[in-house]
């Protein structure tokens, strides 16, 4: 009845069609005319939503025949960069592992969010929100610390998008050291001191080349102190 | 001018500049590495210099990735055959021979071998590009058209997602989401917002640089973390000995043959240098006589699949100047380089900035025999630059993506989407997809959507116009029996065993 098909199978193509529904539904927002041109605004998006849909079945139907069948050995060779092994190998293709991988991706849309809703403002300026956002990092800084060491992929795919969601409020600076230490214990560095010393290097060369140098204003921050501790690099530096 | 003239003024424009000598330098080096060092790839140091390209003139960026192109093809081929680690897809046929190679001791000899080869086959390919690029572009300027160059787009997608992914599907899905993300903005016809979700930052649609850098850059980082890398390696003893001239002159076929095959395979969008590997190490094998010899340590597999890699690169630039159209990811980023100098590649090109053209043509030209010169010389120096820990270079190739994400417009943004586009990247990769495909799809959606429009209007509507233009209805037959003979091939060709490249026994050789 199932073919060669798995339900990994199944919710990749569930995966597409959706997509498909949700991005034709939206397109109705912007369906409107155009005198010069008869297809209107929605024409194009709506032929690639159509073709979508057809790929998707037909990678269902060929999936249903052929299961993991690669078109041919050649492309197979060419494209494959051992990802899909390595994931394999690693059983990270299980439900539970793809739901708590999406949980901790969560984490920088909380920092994103969630602050706003407790002080009740957006405005970037607002001594109450900096507060809430101290707090609402430093509670999701110690749940990242708390799986660092037994999640480390999960981590990993998390931990750029979390740095990035601080870069605003904490500034490049203050947080990037952490940053390069967080990266090479994931990657499975423990010594202290050649961690010490290359976080040193790293961050000494960006300041150098990039402050000192190429003067890319990177961001210094929105809340103190770390506002401050940004502008005073710069302002050594350049 | 003659083309003679004309290289020889871009020599003495690229030599007569000191930045310029730097920048050049740069990218044969910098190509080299990061194509040897495993886990990260030329793609990756491109994704990473692009944005600061906007520091430099156009000439200067397009030289530099150019140059980074040829050498980076060439650099793989060192941890391919010493390590039976391929460097970039292009290279793993290499492994094939070459790691086989190093086991009997010949590991000098193969990586001889890969120099002189890869010199020789980018060199001929430049030559070659120097000729028929101007012409071609010459031609195209009264020829192509908005239906020409749309039909043209439509071919060259036909064919990358036939031959860019793990399954014909996949890489339509692929090409399909790039095109999706290549809608989000403002319409080119009406000026329409679509898919902005009502944030401001979507009007503008999604930037190519963060997407570019999430998934060529970041996503690596994902992958090789999962891999668990650590990137040190117990490196063989190592010199290198250029095969004889008797032993070049004996496999004089095989060089040419490749040099044919690399250069068509090049043209073609699509995975052009690794197309190209695989089809010269092919036909090495289909045209030996002994063909039970692949795979033990051949220095005819080495000899193919090098040669037919390097004379890609020539070739891929010609659709690139010459129509405007990328056919790969790295010259889809050299399309990026020009619209951050507010240029559009393509015939035009040859009559305001010529200068440019010719200046990147003797780069490539010096680059291909700079590898005889630095892989005889830096070989070396670079098997010892392996052994760099991948855990101290991660954080490093981390924070350049940040940097250059925000550089470009100082928004942290930005640098979401980046990681977001990394982590998306990331998942598809490990289910199959193309990440080179979804690119050529984003920077070709743009196009492809304009010059519909343009078409359509010029044909008052009419889709039967096209059968009145021959170069544009030739070009739509050529992609719809791309697209048939792939759906066929994906539902009635028994497909074969999966290879076993990376591990200790090379593929058996097909053919």
């Amino acid at each position: 009845m199932m073919g060669k098909l798995r339900p990994g199978h199944l919710v990749e193509a569930a995966f597409w069609l959706g997509l498909c529904i949700f991005l034709y539904a939206y397109s109705f927002e912007f369906d409107r005319d155009i005198e010069i041109y008869k297809y209107g605004a929605s024409g194009w998006p709506r032929a690639i939503i159509l073709l979508i849909a057809i790929a998707a079945i037909g990678q269902l139907i060929h999936h249903y025949v052929k299961g993991d069948e690669s078109s041919s050995q050649m492309i197979s060779a060419a494209v494959d960069d051992g990802s899909e092994e390595a994931a394999h190998e690693a059983h990270h293709e299980t439900v539970k592992w793809y739901l708590s991988t999406f949980a901790l991706l969560s984490i920088p849309f909380i920092y994103m969010r969630v602050p706003e809703w407790f002080a009740g403002t957006s405005e970037p300026g607002d001594p109450g929100l900096h507060t809430w956002r101290l707090i609402i990092a430093a509670i999701l800084v110690a749940i990242v610390v708390y799986f660092i060491r037994h999640h480390r992929v999960r981590v990993m795919l998390m931990l750029p998008l979390f740095f990035a969601s601080l870069l605003e409020d904490f500034g490049f600076y203050a947080i990037a050291p952490f940053f390069i230490i967080g990266v090479m214990y994931l990657f499975g560095e423990r010594r202290a001191k050649p961690m010490a010393l290359i976080m040193a290097l790293i961050f000494g060369f960006m300041l150098m080349m990039f402050v000192n140098i190429l003067y890319v204003g990177l961001p210094v921050g929105n809340i103190e102190p770390f506002y401050s501790f940004g502008s005073w690099v710069v302002t050594v530096l350049q | 001018m003659n083309a003679f003239d004309n290289f020889l003024q871009g020599t003495v424009t690229l030599f007569s500049d000191p930045i310029n000598i730097l920048i050049f330098l740069g990218g044969v080096i910098g190509g080299m590495l990061f194509g040897a060092i495993p886990g990260v790839s030329m793609l990756t140091l491109a994704a990473i210099l692009l944005p600061f390209t906007a520091h430099l003139s156009a000439e200067q960026g397009i030289m530099l990735f150019s140059v980074m192109y040829c050498t980076g093809v060439y650099g793989g081929a060192i941890t391919a055959i010493l390590f039976n680690i391929p460097g970039a897809p292009e290279n793993a046929p290499t492994a094939f021979d070459g790691y086989p190679m190093t086991k009997n001791g010949q590991a000098g000899k193969a990586v001889g071998a890969a120099v002189m080869c890869s010199a020789l086959g980018g060199v001929v390919s430049t030559i070659i590009m120097m000729a028929a690029t101007a012409p071609i572009a010459d031609w195209a300027i009264s020829a192509f058209g908005p239906p020409e160059i749309f039909a043209l787009v439509f071919f060259g997608l036909a064919v990358a997602a036939s031959v860019g992914a793990k399954t014909f599907w996949k890489g339509w899905l692929s090409i399909l989401i790039g095109l999706m993300i290549a809608v989000v903005g403002l319409d080119p016809v009406g000026g329409i917002e679509r898919y902005d979700f009502d944030m401001p930052y979507l009007l503008a649609g999604i930037h190519f640089i963060p997407t570019i850098l999430g998934f060529f850059a970041v996503s690596e980082i994902f992958v090789q973390a999962e891999k668990k890398v650590r990137g040190s390696y117990e490196a063989p003893k190592l010199s290198v000995d250029f095969p004889s001239l008797s032993e070049l002159i004996a496999h004089k076929f095989a060089v040419i043959r490749s040099i044919v095959i690399g250069f068509f395979c090049g043209i073609l969008p699509g995975i052009g240098a690794t197309l190209a590997a695989f089809m010269g190490y092919n036909e090495a094998v289909r045209w030996s006589k002994n063909k039970e010899e692949f795979g033990k340590g051949k220095l005819e597999g080495v000899i193919s699949s090098e040669t037919a890699n390097n004379a890609a690169t020539g070739a891929a630039m010609i659709p690139l100047l010459a129509l405007g159209l990328p056919g790969g990811a790295l010259t889809a980023m050299m399309v990026g380089v020009f619209q951050m100098h507010d240029m559009q590649p393509g015939p035009l090109v040859f009559l305001t900035s010529a200068d440019l053209v010719w200046v990147v043509f003797a780069a490539m030209f010096f680059a291909n025999c700079s590898i005889l010169l630095i892989g005889f010389l830096e070989t070396k120096t670079i098997i010892n630059l392996l052994r760099i820990p991948f855990q101290f270079l991660a954080p490093l190739i981390l924070l350049l993506a940040t940097v250059g994400a925000y550089a470009v417009r100082g928004l942290t943004i930005d640098i979401i989407v980046m990681f977001l586009a990394g982590v998306v990247g990331f998942f598809l990769r490990r289910s199959g997809y193309s990440i080179a495909g979804i690119v050529l799809g984003l920077i070709l959606g743009k196009i492809g959507e304009q010059t519909f429009a343009q078409a359509m209007q010029m044909l008052h509507f009419e889709f039967s116009g096209f059968f009145d233009r021959p170069i544009a209805l030739g070009l739509l037959i050529a992609g719809v029996l791309t697209l048939g003979g792939s759906i066929y091939g994906a539902f009635f060709k028994k497909s074969a065993a999966p290879p076993t490249t990376g591990s200790d026994t090379p593929p058996p050789a097909s053919g």
